[in-house]
């Protein structure tokens, strides 16, 4: 995926979940939730021992024994499954059996050797292994490894089916993100027919008053569709595509609107190749419009900028008419709709997106009219900049 | 006293739309279907419509419904209740762009509209039948003081339009069932003076705010009229105009003044309240 909105690729946003390939990290914390079992596991052994054998005074010893068998068990245990490579799945623990009975002896054997290394006793000899208590003994320690790698088995089973559960649950949050969005974008990116309509009425009439701008017209109108019509299939945009279909719109808003509608736009090239979410500007520039200037007997100006703040991208949109809904004014002189559709969907989007990452807000004009101001993270297509920096 | 449309004058038109290049395709339309129709003027926005119809007293009014200052709907509303008796009321063509609602409640108040974009042949219809109701009013104009025919016939669709909307209106208050309002709070200076709905005589629009007339004066209140409306009882408050709310308890009379508009007296109150011709169907005898 290389779709340049972070939060929209699926996987990218999604932890590393594979467990085939557990990172060192990780691996070394399992070996030491595993040496820790084999130490209460070895603690337990010493003293059923001592106490079956019915001589409690030599608890220290016999937890001499267990301990040193134990982590000669874990070795011998720990170097097989880094042999084997990857986690117990299914019936692959079969594969541990022979590994269990070749590391009983070796424990036991190891053990005693170390244990009486450090009590500073001699080591039995090997040839008093083929006695039936050392062999009970040996059949003793089989167990409990055995048991051991069943606990540490169990619980690594457990642990594997909780993370597919939360991976399960990511992707199902994912793809309902993925599903808002796509309804969002398609909510904002409506085409009202009286807006439709109203253009090619005008377009009607500059075919036979004036044929150059009906052709200049019918350009802007096609640039806009473009725009619009395509937001559907796309996820994102740059700001210097975003910007072209903002001005085909004020195009042909200020053909149709006459003098009563002055704009500009502004664009830092820097900022060019900076990536949005599509068709998040356009209904803002749209409210600035049907709610702003086209209701106002004067008409006025909108005004938009682009530009960096604190890392950050910061994208103004002003205009000089009728301004916010003021709580004092009666409902006759508000500007109507408010904020409208177009800015709790943008916010809704943002919220989605970015989630306290980004932000729009709108907020009287100075010294008239509205202006609504978006904050997002920035985020440079690398492709274009590229681009733009050999061009 | 009337000036009835002379057939030999040239008919004139007045057209009211914010968008220049619309304004000047339907002139250049009518110019071509109707030769001998002179546009007067073409108004920008809604409030110069009705300053410009007021002053030119054009034969035929085209009326954007889109427009700033005041809608289309709103600019009729207000000519008709500005317009001056003695001139025969222009007749009214409303234009509109793609709205499949606003379509559906005009064929239904049979009201004369076109569309944007204009089609040729729409037009001719919307102009045939314009010129039939002009002379038709010409030829009345002699026998009977048949000026308002033009309004009385805009007020009576107009009537029917809001009618509905009205209704509906009505039936939204209900299930909303919105606090009835007993008492206006009005803000005299530093008091807040407490007025019984019963003690209103009529409530005014003035620009941004709503004059209270009351039996011990007057206040203002800064609430729209609508939302004022909706919470006053309706068998007791009616209103008059689109600036007007009377109480009908202080209503004394009603009579026509020498241009034929209704006016209401008041009880108690020397100045007469304006009722606008589409609210006039409220006050004929029983």
């Amino acid at each position: 995926m290389s779709t340049a909105c972070p939060a929209l690729s699926l996987p990218a946003d999604l932890p590393v979940l594979t467990d085939a390939h557990a990172t060192p990290r990780t691996r070394l914390r399992r070996l030491v939730g595993d040496f820790g079992m084999g130490v209460i596991v070895s603690s337990w052994a010493a003293l059923l021992i001592a106490l079956i054998e019915g001589r409690p005074q030599d608890l220290y010893q016999e937890m001499v024994y267990s301990m040193s068998t134990g982590v000669v068990a874990f070795l011998v245990i720990a170097g097989a499954r880094l042999v084997l490579d990857g986690p117990i799945v299914g019936r692959r623990w079969l594969a541990l059996a022979p590994v269990l009975l070749a590391a009983a002896p070796i424990a036991n054997i190891g053990g005693m050797t170390l244990g009486a290394r450090i009590l500073g006793v001699a080591a039995p000899s090997l040839s008093s292994y083929l006695r039936v208590q050392r062999l009970s003994m040996m059949l003793f320690t089989l167990l409990a490894i055995a048991c051991v790698t069943l606990l540490v088995v169990n619980r690594e089973r457990i642990e594997r089916i909780k993370r597919k559960h939360a991976e399960a649950q990511a992707r199902a949050e994912a793809i309902e993100r993925q599903a808002l969005q796509a309804r969002l974008r398609l909510l904002q990116a409506q085409i009202e027919p009286h807006m439709l309509f109203n253009t090619l009425a005008n377009l009607q009439g500059l075919i036979a008053l004036d044929p150059q701008q009906a052709g200049v017209m019918l350009e802007q109108l096609i640039a806009f569709l473009r725009a619009t019509l395509s937001v559907s299939r796309l996820e994102s945009t740059t700001l210097a595509e975003e910007f072209a279909a903002i001005e085909a719109y004020l195009g042909l808003m200020a053909v149709r609107m006459g003098a009563r509608l002055s704009y500009r736009c502004t664009l830092p090239p820097a900022l060019r190749a900076a990536r949005l979410p599509t068709m998040l500007l356009q209904p803002l520039v749209e409210n600035a419009i049907i709610h702003g200037l086209e209701p106002h007997v004067d008409g006025g100006e909108v005004v938009i900028e682009a530009a960096l703040d604190a890392g950050r991208l910061a994208i103004t949109i002003a205009d000089t008419g009728l301004g916010l809904p003021d709580a004092a004014d009666p409902p006759a002189v508000r500007r109507k709709g408010g904020g409208g559709v177009g800015l709790s969907t943008t916010r809704e989007r943002l919220r989605a997106l970015y989630g306290d990452r980004a932000g729009v807000e709108l907020v009287a004009g100075r010294p008239q009219g509205a202006l609504a101001r978006l904050v997002l993270p920035l985020d440079l297509d690398p492709n274009l900049d590229a681009n733009l920096e050999t061009a | 006293m009337n000036t009835h449309p002379n057939p030999a004058r040239a008919m004139r038109a007045l057209i009211a739309e914010d968008e220049p290049i619309l304004a000047a395709t339907l002139a250049h339309m009518l110019r071509k279907l109707w030769p001998e129709l002179e546009i007067a003027a073409t108004a920008p926005n809604g409030i110069a419509a009705v300053e410009q119809a007021l002053t030119l007293r054009p034969d035929v009014l085209f009326l954007d419904i889109k427009m700033p200052g005041r809608s289309g709907m709103e600019a009729a509303e207000e000519l008709a209740e500005r317009w001056d008796g003695a001139h025969p009321f222009p007749q009214v063509v409303f234009v509109t762009a793609y709205d499949d609602y606003a379509v559906q409640a005009f064929e239904h108040a049979a009201l004369d509209y076109v569309l944007k974009p204009v089609g040729e042949a729409r037009l001719a219809r919307t102009i045939g039948r314009l010129r039939a109701q002009l002379e038709r009013a010409g030829d009345e104009a002699g026998v009977d003081d048949g000026g308002d025919a033009g309004m009385a016939r805009l007020v009576e669709q107009m009537r029917a339009l809001l009618a509905p909307a009205a209704a509906s209106n009505a039936v939204a208050t209900a299930a909303a069932a919105p606090a009835r309002l007993d008492t206006i709070r009005a803000a005299v200076g530093n008091t807040v003076r407490m007025i019984p709905v019963q003690e209103v005589l009529y409530f005014q629009a003035l620009d941004k705010y709503v004059n209270v007339a009351g039996i011990e004066g007057d206040a203002l209140i800064r609430l729209s009229l609508k939302d004022l409306l909706a919470q006053l009882d309706p068998a007791q408050f009616c209103q008059i105009s689109r600036s007007s709310i009377v109480n009908l308890r202080h209503v004394a009379s009603a009579s026509r003044d020498d241009f034929g508009k209704l006016q209401l007296a008041l009880r108690g109150r020397s100045e007469p309240l304006k009722v606008s011709p589409l609210f006039a169907h409220l006050f004929r005898q029983m």
